[in-house]
């Protein structure tokens, strides 16, 4: 997903509005990004950056092969400045450094653009000063703020943006084309859920990491509903010693989540919506012991650890808290 | 790219350039050198987006041959390891040689090094050099017309615009101003020698950049040629280029905060009142804001005065040369007042008050009009 044209196939609205709005002259000051993991937000920015920049670019495309397009893709550009979280948030101190760099005229240009990703990782100080930047826009300048999770941007910053929504791809369409590539249809369901970018799901499904992980879950279930008692020890043996990390723990409560899901499905038989399609037996099984109200409880608390985990909780004491509430 | 090069040259461009290079940068390829060869020399560069620093190595000076057998070309290297290496390189010469791969390859003596350099397309470029609107200067006046601003810039990001000089090209003078609201310190040089083509109107250039400026300049009557162009300012010496973005935006008017009239005007050797009001903030300094009181008596004297109820009091009484006008009271940053009073670095110095609560200027004992350092007073009760 490189070109304009690349782009249209998959997000026509998006690309449709950018573009007229480049051809027009006619580039809001800032622009607000949303829309799910790999729906080519990243890739869209990068695309109003260079047709910013490059000077010779046909119609809305831009060349791709001179020294501007180049040093964007290489992130040499100096008049565009990228902020990505540091750690697990976006600081002020970050948006301070922006500020600073735009009160100094551009080194080449006159324009200058900026792009911050993840924008609803910002700290409330950080949202705060950066709102302050955003109500007096500079002229030839162009925010672009690329975010997953738009309800936990500010109200304040949300209205001070054009809002472009990238629509989540077809899952289905999705799945078919992991099909086609050799993934089976399992393994397809599964990542075509966790991501929306083809490659993404690919790799992931080539990743031993990744299946020892739904492994791994899957277990921790059996063991929390037959072996009640080995749940910690089994926590301590396996679980942690596979997720390491935070980034790691999220994507294993996030596959903990779809089984819940998939177990309610089961209960209110909608079959075709099961991602997990080899467990049916399991939750056929388990229909008589665990009900639905627990599942959704299940739910909530996975939910609750997941956010916890976001707000800088250590990952053993959410997952050992977590099982605590799943084992009762 | 390929050349020769005599190494105690190269080592000095070197120096001057990794100036400008700071281990943080937010672009990466800025951690990097350039490194440029044409057929008249070989040109260094080093940035930190804020500012520039390219030195400028000719093929030959003087009948002495610095660099030789050159195929021009452009490489970036990394300037956490060049500096190193050439300072310990073995003989008295450097070949550095690149191929379309960025692989480069340093030669000297029996030492050969291979680093991997990086595309010279991704550095950033600099503005050429507009050499028509251009106007010199003396090393030494420049270094001095800084020093004599610079320390009054704001310190707090709060304005951006005040954390720089403003420099203006009017009526044949260059001013200089800086502010950070409470106090004002500005110097004006004729310009009369200037072509009136040279045209650029009220920029601001960072603090920050001046201040580097003024270190890397060495004291000396040779001429510095200043340029502006769109959003840059160019410091040019022989070799050495300097080049520092802009601050962008409006400075605000100063002109008309200097007041004109004066109510009471002191003429006073300006040691003895340094080191009095010196003297005075000792005490001060414990107590938040650095205060001290200034009051005139009888004619011949004035008497700094300073009190931090739960430290103690100064009283010192400096002779002065003359008092005209009213009797005054009044309490001032003695910070700001010593700072002015170096920055202005003449025998004597003439205070004007108008008033307890208005601000008052500080300028030099002879009637030059060129600096002036305004401070705003402090009230008390």
């Amino acid at each position: 997903m490189k070109t304009w044209s690349e782009l249209n196939t998959l997000q026509p609205i998006v690309t449709k509005m950018l573009t007229n709005g480049i051809e027009k002259e006619r580039i809001a000051h800032a622009y607000l990004f949303q829309g799910s993991r790999g729906t080519g937000k990243k890739e869209a920015s990068i695309l109003v950056a260079k047709s910013f920049f490059c000077p010779n670019q046909t119609e809305v495309e831009p060349c791709h092969v001179c020294r501007e397009c180049k040093r964007i893709d290489s992130g040499n550009h100096p008049d565009l400045h990228w902020v990505k979280p540091d750690g697990a948030s976006i600081k002020k101190e970050q948006i301070a450094h922006l500020q600073k760099e735009f009160t100094y005229t551009g080194l080449e240009s006159n324009q200058k653009v900026y792009i911050i990703e993840h924008a609803d990782r910002m700290t409330t100080n950080a949202s705060n000063q950066l709102l302050k930047f955003l109500e007096e826009p500079s002229k030839n300048t162009v925010a672009i703020l690329l975010t997953e999770n738009n309800q936990s941007i500010l109200n304040t910053i949300r209205s001070r943006c054009q809002i472009m929504s990238f629509k989540p791809l077809n899952p289905i369409a999705l799945q078919q084309k992991l099909v086609e590539n050799g993934v089976t249809e399992a393994t397809a369901r599964l990542t075509s859920y966790l991501t929306n970018n083809v490659s993404e799901a690919i790799e992931l499904s080539h990743d031993g990491w990744f299946a020892k992980s739904r492994e791994i879950v899957i277990k921790l279930i059996e063991v929390l509903h037959e072996q009640k008692d080995e749940a910690f020890l089994f926590l301590h043996n396996q679980w942690l010693n596979h997720f390491q990390d935070r980034e790691q723990t999220q994507l294993g409560l996030d596959l903990l989540l779809i089984w819940y899901k998939d177990f309610i499905y089961y209960h209110i038989e909608r079959q075709e919506a099961i991602i997990f399609m080899n467990e049916i037996d399991r939750f056929e099984k388990y229909t008589y012991t665990l009900s639905q109200k627990f599942a959704t409880k299940a739910i909530k608390n996975i939910l609750e650890a997941k956010s916890k985990l976001m707000a800088n909780v250590n990952p053993t004491l959410v997952i050992e808290d977590l099982v605590l509430h799943l084992q009762r | 790219m390929k050349f020769v090069i005599q190494r105690n040259q190269l080592m000095e461009s070197v120096q001057d350039v990794m100036k400008a290079i700071s281990s943080k940068t937010t672009i990466p390829i800025l951690s990097g050198m350039k490194l440029e060869a044409t057929t008249d020399g070989v040109k260094l560069t080093g940035s930190d987006s804020d500012i520039s620093i390219e030195s400028f190595i000719p093929t030959e000076e003087n009948g002495i041959v610095f660099v030789e057998n050159i195929e021009p070309g452009s490489i970036i290297l990394q300037a956490k390891y060049f500096p190193e290496i050439v300072r310990k390189l073995p003989e008295q010469t450097v070949e550095i040689e690149s191929d379309e791969q960025f692989n480069v390859t340093i030669r000297s003596g029996s030492a050969e090094f291979n680093l991997n350099g990086q595309d010279p397309q991704e550095y950033p470029q600099l503005p050429k050099l507009h050499t028509e609107n251009s106007f010199e200067l003396p090393i030494d006046l420049l270094k001095d017309l800084i020093r004599q601003t610079v320390f009054a810039v704001s310190t707090s990001e709060t304005r951006p615009i005040l954390t720089g000089v403003n420099m203006v090209l009017r009526d044949e003078k260059l001013h200089f101003v800086a502010t950070d609201s409470h106090r004002l310190a500005s110097r004006t040089i004729p310009m009369s020698d200037i072509t009136s083509e040279v045209t650029f109107k009220n920029i601001v250039i960072p603090g920050k950049s001046l201040n580097e400026l003024n270190k890397i300049l060495e004291d000396s009557q040779d001429k510095i040629e200043i340029s502006v162009t769109e959003n840059q300012i160019l410091f040019r010496t022989k070799h050495l280029y300097f080049l520092s973005r802009l601050l962008d935006g409006n400075y605000p008017e100063t002109s008309r905060l200097i007041p004109e009239q004066s109510k009471t005007n002191v003429v006073i050797d300006a040691k003895e009142l340094l080191h009095s009001i010196d003297r005075a903030s000792l005490l001060a300094k414990e107590s938040r804001n650095n205060v001290v009181k200034l009051m005139t008596k009888d004619g011949h004297t004035i008497e700094i005065s300073s009190n931090s109820p739960e430290v103690g009091k100064v009283l010192d009484e400096v002779k002065v040369d003359s008092i005209e006008g009213e009797e005054l009271k009044i309490s001032f940053s003695a910070k700001y007042m010593m700072d002015a009073l170096k920055a202005i670095n003449t025998e004597k110095v003439k205070i004007l008050f108008t008033g307890a609560m208005r601000p008052f200027i500080i300028k030099p004992g002879s009637e030059e009009e060129e600096i002036l350092q305004l401070i705003l007073p402090v009230r008390t009760y």
